[in-house]
């Protein structure tokens, strides 16, 4: 528990836990009906089944993701990062991003495009003398990070802990704050950040359009919506393929690594679920966001959605 | 004197050639782009060319602005339903405010994605508005080249109604052309120091269909305000021919030092002399050909009727 290597668990993210605790005080009359994988249940239900999940697996969450798909989930990231292409200075808020891997990368992105900036800077500056280039790497130090910023924000506490816990392992400390909040009720002014991004979290929300609402309201103009999702493959021959290892060895791999059989099987069902790439591309377009696309990685294994707010 | 004369074909023959070689293999550059647009304008039979200049005659009363906007950029000015954003204008708009924008930080980063980070925030957007545009900055210069093009066509546009009016003299051929690639040309001077770096990335693979077309708008619009009106081979000659004289001409702008690019105008002067005399010098190689091969076949019948061959037995 202690060795949290900077891996990921793709695994459930779960959103609406305070929701859910109150639906608990309430009783079962609460809401209207919903699934959770491949079982109905109510809203209040599925945000406490999902607030339980993601407790549990928080610790191994990292491995699992790494062990089920076989560390191409870094990959992913990566090129979700690319996609984004922040430029220093730029806000972004991480929903759902429990364990902060997107934030980390994020971090690491726009430190390497400062520094490519400021080596071009010096290039046009050849007749420096050695007091203006020790002044000059003195104060692009300090400015190293100084505007660009993520707010990583979780509803649940447990992923947000491990999260934590790994920025400190990690070194990672500036330019970096944790949040608990609900992706459906983000406590958060309106047009304040430039990018939202959610890696794999809105699978795990309950009202889907709600989130992609709030998501419109904290943006600022001109910023941009961009989420990481499992999303649906329309080869015939890698689906077969894809069901087959999604539902013979994942729960397998999640019993035997984190002694979790339910939880994964949540997850390949909850994938199963959820949207395929049209439809939330019309939900997102719904919430009012311009320039919608999307782009499949592996076939359509994981899919990118983008959209802007103009 | 027919020994003089031989030589003297010799002579224009082996220059004619030289000039011929000249225009057809342009510096090491731009050989993609310009044996892209002969390779084009060879091998779709005249097809969509025919079809192009028919547009520009046909809409050439309408408004030549038109056929500059639609290669790029393709604004809709009509509103869409369920398309609004601030202000009711559509994303096109919105995107090319941007761009434009984004031009003044170009000297500063260059045409990338930061420049246009820079002009969205100018606009009060936020910066990951960049991320509309292609990561390698190729959409500004399309943009850029596109709008100096609108902007060429009207100066040409204008000079043609004052000579109209009787307000100023028509200009020569030679002269009218040297001034429309020197007035294009002119448009890129303040952001001469980055300009390299945008005809690099104009050759990329991935770009190339949007400059190139471009490119042959551009200059279709040169010749058609020139009064060509040819409707042979001779209409792709002329284009392959300017389009040569622009591309090597931007070229040794970019590397010009004097003082108010002197060198490059004068270089154009003889480029486009140049090509007037390549007319007469292919007319001359036609002749001298032809007369070569007549030759050869009065030698061969000669040859023949010594040998015996030619009687009739």
């Amino acid at each position: 528990a202690v060795g949290l290597c900077p891996c990921r668990l793709l695994l459930l993210r779960r959103d609406g836990a305070l929701r859910a605790l109150r639906g608990c005080v309430r009783g079962l009359a609460a809401g209207p009906e919903t699934h959770f994988g491949f079982q109905t249940v109510t809203e209040a239900e599925r945000r406490e089944k999902i607030y339980q999940v993601f407790e549990s697996v928080a610790k191994k969450y990292d491995v699992m993701n790494d062990s089920m798909t076989l560390g191409i989930h870094r990959v992913w990231k990566d090129i979700f990062m690319h996609k984004m292409n922040p430029s220093p200075g730029t806000l972004l808020l991480d929903v759902a991003g429990g364990t902060g891997d997107i934030a980390f990368r994020f971090i690491n992105y726009v430190r390497a495009v400062r520094e490519r900036q400021l080596q071009q800077k010096l290039k046009r500056q050849q007749n420096l003398s050695w007091q203006e280039i020790s002044e000059s790497y003195r104060e692009d130090k300090s400015k190293s990070l100084e505007d660009s910023q993520v707010v990583v924000c979780d509803i649940n506490k447990e992923m947000l802990k491990v999260g934590k816990q790994k920025a400190q392992n990690l070194g990672y400390s500036e330019g970096l704050s944790w949040v608990l909040g609900n992706a459906e009720e983000l406590p958060f002014d309106d047009d304040k950040f430039d990018v939202y991004t959610i890696a794999f979290g809105i699978r795990n929300v309950t009202r889907i359009d709600l989130a992609l609402q709030e998501a419109y309201r904290v943006l600022k103009p001109g910023g941009r919506f961009l989420c990481l999702e499992f999303s649906h493959v329309s080869n015939p021959l890698l689906s077969r393929l894809y069901d087959l290892y999604s539902f013979q060895v994942i729960p397998v791999l999640g019993e035997v690594i984190a002694g979790d059989w339910k939880s994964y099987q949540y997850l390949v069902e909850s994938i199963r679920r959820f949207p395929p790439q049209e439809e939330l591309k019309a939900m997102i377009e719904d919430a009012g966001f311009f320039k919608v696309d999307y782009q499949n990685l592996n076939g359509g294994i994981v899919a990118i959605h983008s959209g802007f707010k103009l | 004197a027919a020994a003089g004369g031989l030589w003297r074909a010799g002579w224009r023959l082996w220059r004619g050639r030289a000039v011929v070689r000249w225009q057809l293999y342009p510096p090491q550059r731009v050989l993609q782009a310009s044996a892209t647009l002969r390779r084009a304008s060879d091998e779709h039979r005249k097809e969509p060319f025919a079809a192009t200049s028919q547009q520009q005659f046909d809409s050439h009363p309408a408004d030549p602005q038109l056929e500059q906007e639609p290669q790029h950029s393709r604004p809709s000015y009509t509103g869409q339903g369920g398309q609004e954003s601030e202000d009711y204008e559509s994303e096109e708009q919105l995107q090319h405010r941007i761009l434009t924008a984004a031009l003044e930080f170009v000297p500063e980063h260059g045409w990338t994605a930061e420049a246009i980070a820079e002009g969205a925030k100018t606009l009060g957007l936020s910066v990951a508005a960049a991320g509309m545009f292609h990561s390698d900055g190729s959409d500004l210069i399309l943009h850029f080249v596109s709008q100096c093009n609108t902007k060429l066509s009207e100066l040409l546009e204008q000079e043609q109604k004052r000579v109209q009016l009787g307000e100023t003299e028509k200009k020569p051929t030679d002269q009218f052309l040297r001034d429309a690639v020197e007035a294009r040309l002119r448009m890129v001077i303040p952001y001469i120091e980055k300009w390299p770096q945008a005809l690099s990335i104009l050759l990329l693979p991935r770009n190339i269909p949007s400059s190139l077309s471009l490119l042959t708008s551009m200059i279709d619009d040169i010749w058609h305000y020139a009064g060509d009106q040819s409707t042979d081979f001779n209409w792709y000659t002329r284009r392959a021919v300017l389009t040569g004289i622009y591309n090597t001409t931007e070229l040794v702008m970019m590397q010009d030092s004097s003082p108010d690019f002197e060198d490059t105008w004068r270089f154009l002067e003889n480029r486009v002399a140049d090509a007037m005399n390549m007319s007469d010098t292919a007319n001359q190689v036609q002749s001298t050909g032809e007369a070569v091969v007549q030759g050869l076949m009065g030698a061969a019948v000669t040859i023949r009727n010594l040998t015996g061959l030619n009687q009739r037995r």
